[in-house]
């Protein structure tokens, strides 16, 4: 077998020198009713050829989905994802290598690092980055028992207008050290601030808030983290669409003290909704309780500049079962396909993507309400909002028919809300797209 | 070399957006004022260029596995197909949106569904989820699992037993889990003490975690008897399938009374480490605990695949539903292997650490003298003697072009000490078995000869050995300078 | 490899040292700990005041590659804590027994001190 490199003729020889006859030997400490018995009932062995056709034929059964842009992100993102990205993370040094424990044969991965968070640092204003949890869903999870760690609470208060599968997520993680988990409705497509008021108090360990929230809503953070700090609770802003950050204020101006992200926007793409790339942020004083890997700046013995994984006593492998978190492997290379995004789109062009987004977005729903079609709710949105329509299944129906991928039927997480539907549009829409559209669903 | 920072020159950069038609002059008339960034953010200014050039020489200072042997120890560094690459970068699956209708998707949750029911062959489990994102998360998933099962019975279980040979994920998961761990003392043999499993089982304790072969590379031979005894309480035995590439085809740990189990998709099934992940941790169950999967599983009906709702979930552990490009590396691998082909993968990984373990044991004490299965554990004990660390051997074999085994780990008193675990696995030949083995003789002799050159090793790569300490007594964690400097 | 010991202090399985004068405890680890740990970087604050409990974690020490519980060799309140050596742990390295003192204990049952090794059982007990 070509992955498989040492001969029969090897093997023996091999054995030979082992002191043993047949592979057989070596099992001998297998107890007898423990092996299996005969082969296991898999299918036959493809050769290269056929399985190449065997995995096309299975994909022609899903849409072709390049050519059916999506009207829906609900924490899934089309963006551009520059080839360079492509490029640069099919080298086998960043692909193939292993996590950089080994540092001196590692400079490649940790100095990217070092730089990922460093473009998130200057992004969240935030002193310590964290640059891969999972995904925006565990990396909130990880902010909330960080906060339980560091305050001795057992309370949070967690908005309902976050993602429901990161809301699910908190929920199974905090679920094991009886903490109490306290929804705060919305209203008028934001978090309702009243509601939060009354349900803090000072045994609430943390305010968790997203934003731009699920329905895309922009929240007022500067208020909900003042909110928070005067019952000495811990802010923690969840960002499922990191593209805000190329055009909103830094969690830090709005004192915010630990960030759950998702950084999928950031050179990923959409693959059915994963692998993505989690971050955590937080002020400097926090560190010892953040969760993950960390790479630092150092020097080597001859005083060359370096850089190693840090602050590692806080990891599984030191302290076991008193570590900040299980997490062991992450989603490292998208750590690379972040850095290189952000790299190639840079100061001038994450803003102007950015901007690109909010006016997209805003044009496509200022159109549909044209139509009459549709039911409104206004507040401040980045890219994504919502509308109810009184005939769903016909403006999915016609979207499909027409290479659109239909925005999300909120019904499905939100079942007081039947007949809105959460749009999104990124910079893979044109005006003329958006048009089209419009005419489409509008009619 | 230079962060991309120090190239950063003013008015460059590295994207292409469409153009701008939509009737909006300023953006702050579409955002309030509360949320605008008042300054720009400072993010480095390159061209496409630059970036090409700054990562392409960054790669160089990696080493990867396609440029030689990791002989790192329950790792399972293993060759990265290439095919698996190709087939899971198609189009309709990178481009298809989790939110799309099931109908749409059925080439996606085709190769789901059919890895999920392979992984349960391979195994001997009933059903697989394969939501976790790694290996630890399908531990924390599986531990959940079991903390489900006690809770619906409506027995309170407070502990987990781990053995103190374990890889530091299983007691922090069951800690995450909410259990208190105790940890079991390992034999003379290798294995688990089952006198003392036997005096600390007991109907407060959930089950055993245990990995098998476990991490000094041993068959638990009374794994019959390990399983009687947790069972016999009520409790549950769950598999850590890290070291599973030893098993292929041989042995399939739910025969052998495991009741849970995960799997590294990165580890046994060849799917690219990306330097730390993403990698994936399918869990798999026997059908007692089908009904507390993760949700959504994919199940099959009426000749659809669709997505099932276990009715006593423990919920969710990430969003949205897989880490979908690794499962299909992995769907693509044994698809190209076939069952004889798993079973050779076992047996030549076997054959290729037994063959290191009678070639080295002489230079290095093993931790325990008895056959090994994919990987052996040998120690660095008797250098210590000339001042040389297992550390400071560790740090010398990068100068042969290798990268070095798994050091102080597994770490356990009195047979587990400055350990070195080695697995070559099944990839690797042995022209270059016999030069790592020869590496590491020449290496014993260095470090009685010449024991600076260990501890001031490594000499021959892109940096030198690197101040851990200062790393964290002078923590520098993001470049503080302007750009272009 | 011999580690220093020191007559007249006392010692408990975990390697703390603890000095008595009166009813006050001085407490720090001994040179065998800061051996194994190697590299100190961090000691977890403690408060003033603290009530500890003999054999009962007071506080985490951190080196590069590892961790350790402090347990407390006996019961009581802490009275004094060693500033310097909370800012700067690498002072544990250098001088376990004199300058890298940690905290000092107002003891309440000078009973519980039995339950410590003296320097020649230490000395057995941490023989390499």
């Amino acid at each position: 077998m070509r992955y498989i490199p040492n001969t029969k003729e090897q093997k023996e020889e091999m054995l030979k020198e082992i002191g043993a006859s047949s592979v057989e030997d070596l099992l001998k400490d297998i107890p007898a009713s423990a092996r299996v018995k005969g082969k296991l009932n898999l299918p036959s062995p493809l050769s290269e050829e056929e399985v190449k056709e065997k995995i096309y034929n299975i994909s022609k059964k899903n849409l072709d989905f390049f050519f059916y842009k999506p009207l829906v992100g609900a924490g899934a993102y089309r963006h551009t994802v520059p080839e360079a990205v492509k490029a640069i993370i099919s080298r086998e040094e960043f692909y193939t290598s292993y996590t950089p424990y080994q540092p001196e044969i590692s400079q490649g991965n940790l100095q990217s690092m070092f730089e990922y968070q460093t473009h998130i640092s200057r992004l969240t204003g935030m002193d310590v980055v964290v640059p891969s949890i999972y995904d925006g869903a565990s990396a909130t999870a990880e902010a909330a028992l960080m906060a339980l760690r560091l305050t001795h609470k057992n309370k949070v208060i967690v908005s309902q207008l976050i993602h429901p599968h990161y809301r699910e997520t908190l929920n199974t993680y905090v679920e094991p050290h009886d903490t109490k988990v306290v929804e705060i409705p919305y209203k008028n497509g934001l978090t309702d601030i009243e509601k939060l008021k009354d349900s803090i108090d000072n045994e609430t360990a943390a305010v968790i808030i997203q934003s731009p929230n699920f329905f895309g809503g922009i929240e007022d953070i500067e208020k909900i983290s003042k909110i928070a700090h005067e019952s000495g609770a811990i802010m923690v802003q969840v960002i499922a669409e990191s593209m805000s950050l190329g055009l909103l204020k830094q969690p830090a101006k709005m004192d915010v003290d630990i960030v759950a992200g998702e950084a999928q926007s950031f050179g990923m793409d959409i693959n059915f909704g994963g692998p993505f790339n989690g971050y955590l942020c937080s002020k400097m004083k926090f560190i010892r309780q953040i969760p993950g890997r960390i790479a630092g700046e150092t020097v080597d013995k001859n005083g060359n500049r370096g850089f190693v994984m840090t602050f590692r006593a806080r990891e599984q492998d030191i302290r076991r079962e008193k570590a900040t978190s299980n997490i062991c492997s992450n989603h490292a290379l998208n750590i690379v396909a972040g850095n290189a995004y952000l790299s190639l789109v840079g100061k001038q062009g994450l803003k102007k993507i950015a901007e690109y987004n909010v006016k997209a977005a805003h044009y496509l729903r200022s159109k549909l309400l044209e139509s009459g079609k549709f039911e409104q709710i206004d507040y401040p949105f980045f890219n994504e909002f919502i509308l109810k329509t009184d005939n769903k299944d016909s403006l999915k129906e016609k979207l499909i028919k027409n290479n659109f991928i239909p925005p999300l039927d909120l019904s499905l997480f939100y079942p007081e809300l039947e007949g809105f539907m959460l749009f999104c549009t990124t910079e893979i829409f044109s005006k003329d797209d958006i048009d089209s559209i419009a005419q489409i669903i509008g009619g | 070399m230079k962060l991309i920072y120090e190239k950063s020159v003013k008015g460059r950069g590295g994207f292409s957006l469409k153009e701008d038609n939509f009737p909006y002059k300023d953006i702050s008339s579409l955002i309030p004022n509360y949320a605008l960034s008042e300054e720009e953010k400072a993010l480095p200014e390159v061209s496409e260029v630059d970036v090409i050039r700054h990562f392409t020489k960054l790669s160089k200072l990696n080493y990867g596995l396609d440029d030689g042997m990791y002989p790192l120890g329950s790792c399972t560094m293993k060759y990265n197909p290439k095919i698996n690459e190709k087939l899971a970068s198609l189009d309709n699956f990178v481009y298809a949106h989790p939110f799309t209708d099931q109908r749409y998707v059925q080439g996606s949750l085709q190769i789901m569904y059919e890895l999920s029911e392979m992984l349960s062959e391979i195994t001997g489990m009933d059903k697989f989820s394969l939501m976790p994102a790694a290996g630890a998360h399908g531990e924390l998933t599986g531990v959940l699992i079991i903390r489900k099962f006690f809770k619906d019975k409506g027995e309170k279980r407070s502990k987990i037993l781990i053995p103190d040979s374990a890889h530091g994920t299983n007691p922090a998961s069951s800690a995450m889990a909410g259990f208190k761990v105790v940890e079991v003392p390992s034999n003379e043999r290798g294995g688990i003490d089952i006198e003392k499993l036997n005096e600390l089982m007991d109907e407060d304790t959930a089950g055993l975690m245990l990995t098998n072969p476990n991490t000094v590379g041993l068959f638990d031979e009374n794994i019959e008897k390990i399983a009687e005894i947790v069972h016999s309480k009520g409790g549950l035995l769950y598999y850590d399938g890290a070291n599973l590439n030893a098993l292929l085809g041989i042995v399939r740990p739910g025969d052998t009374g495991f009741d849970v189990v995960h799997l590294n998709l990165h580890k046994t099934f060849s799917t690219p480490h990306g330097g730390g992940g993403p990698g994936a941790g399918a869990v798999g169950v026997k059908r007692e605990l089908k009904e507390f999967l993760p949700s959504p599983i994919v199940g099959m009906s009426n000749g659809e695949y669709i997505f099932e709702y276990p009715t006593k979930s423990i919920g969710r552990v990430r969003a949205f539903y897989t880490n979908f490009p690794v499962i299909v590396k992995a769907y693509v691998w044994i698809m190209s292997l076939g069952s004889d082909g798993l079973r050779e993968v076992a047996e030549t990984s076997i054959i290729n650490a037994n063959y290191i373990l009678k070639k080295l044991k002489r230079y290095y004490k093993p931790a325990y003298d008895r056959t090994c299965m994919h990987e052996c554990v040998l120690t660095g004990r008797e250098y210590k003697e000339f001042g040389v660390k297992t550390l400071d051997i560790a740090k010398r074999i990068m100068d042969y072009g290798f990268h070095p085994p798994t050091i102080y780990f597994p770490h356990f008193q009195p047979y587990a000490e400055e350990t070195i675990m080695i697995e070559p696995t099944e990839s690797e030949s042995k022209e270059t078995i016999d030069s790592f083995i020869e590496t590491m003789i020449k290496i014993s002799e260095e470090a009685k000869t010449n024991p600076e050159l260990l501890k001031e090793a490594p000499h021959n790569t892109p940096v030198g050995r690197l101040d851990e300490v200062r790393a964290v007594r002078n923590p520098k964690l993001v470049f503080k300078g302007d750009n272009d400097k | 490899m011999a580690y220093k010991v020191i007559e007249g202090l006392y010692y408990s399985k975990d390697d703390e040292w603890a000095k008595v004068d009166g009813d006050i405890v001085t407490v720090g680890i001994t040179d065998y700990a800061q051996d194994k740990l190697g590299d100190i970087v961090y000691l977890e604050e403690v408060e003033k005041g603290k009530k500890v409990k003999a054999g009962e974690v007071f506080t985490t020490i951190e080196s590069v590659k590892a961790a350790s519980d402090i347990f407390s060799p006996v019961s009581g309140e802490v009275v004094e804590i060693h500033d310097e050596v909370f800012k700067d742990p690498s002072i544990i390295n250098k001088d376990p027994y004199g300058e890298g003192w940690m905290v000092k204990i107002k003891m309440e049952n000078p009973d519980e001190l039995k339950n410590l090794m003296d320097a020649k059982q230490y000395s057995e007990y941490r023989k390499e």
